[in-house]
């Protein structure tokens, strides 16, 4: 897969819980562990939006946590792709109908990548970065 | 021979300003070539253009300004039953330190009287 010559390099992630129970933030460390290596790609964790290319979102989107997740979306630069990880950030999961919840997460912000699972396996997370790679490669040559 | 008018040899080293104007000079063209590098069509007047605290909202800067006072807020928590007398005292009303001065004065010479 050829990179876009915005990202030829790497693929930087940031991570971001909207009031998950932690499940999804174990399988999104265990899939940057040597086991998998996606680093070797160039893909990893950084520890702000401004660095990023990938919003990995996880959790229901919980009411005090919308403006943040607004907040970080805007401040990640363009172009960007955000991944909704888990079932909860999908369609609320199991607190689709809690009093506290503003989300699933597309009702705050755009997704472009669902990955399923509560939590999703640590190759469905690489897997719907790669989908998330191939929609930036799209973005990038309709920005050029 | 313009540079070495102003070339000041001390001994220790050599100092000249109009080579450190020169490398100032460099250093700004280079500041600009890698700054032209950069991406251009960010969001300007939005959240991009601001400091990422972890998704909070940047507060007004004197409100979120560390003062002084923090460093040493132990000191002053520990003396505090002397700080709760002693500043009620400075009033800032120029008689009230004037009759301090006096009373004092007069207290220490009717002392030295009576010793």
């Amino acid at each position: 897969m050829r990179l876009s010559k915005a990202l030829n390099k790497s693929l930087w992630a940031f991570h971001l819980n909207s009031g998950s129970c932690n499940g999804c933030e174990i399988e999104i460390v265990a899939a940057i562990t040597p086991r998998y290596d996606p680093e070797r790609f160039g893909i990893k964790l950084v520890g702000s939006p401004r660095h990023a290319d990938v919003l990995l979102v996880t959790g229901p989107v919980t009411k005090k946590m919308v403006e943040m997740v607004k907040r970080v979306y805007a401040q990640t630069p363009d172009p960007k792709i955000v991944m909704a990880i888990g079932a909860c950030g999908i369609s609320g999961g199991p607190f689709y109908e809690s009093y506290s919840l503003d989300g699933p997460i597309d009702d705050v912000i755009p997704v472009d990548v669902y990955v399923p699972g509560c939590p999703p396996r640590p190759e469905a997370i690489i897997f719907g970065v790669v989908k998330a790679l191939e929609k930036l490669e799209t973005l990038q040559k309709q920005r050029a | 021979m313009l540079i070495l008018m102003t070339q000041l040899d001390t001994g220790f080293g050599v100092w000249d300003p109009l080579v450190w104007l020169a490398a100032l000079a460099v250093a700004i063209i280079l500041g600009f070539i890698i700054r032209s590098f950069g991406v251009k069509d960010y969001k300007k007047g939005t959240d991009q253009t601001l400091p990422f605290l972890s998704g909070d909202k940047q507060e007004n800067v004197e409100y979120i300004h560390i003062r002084a006072s923090n460093l040493y807020w132990g000191y002053l928590d520990a003396l505090k039953g002397y700080y709760s007398r002693l500043i009620p005292l400075h009033t800032g009303i120029v008689t009230d330190y004037l009759l301090w001065l006096f009373g004092t004065m007069a207290a220490a010479m009717i002392i030295g009287l009576l010793a």
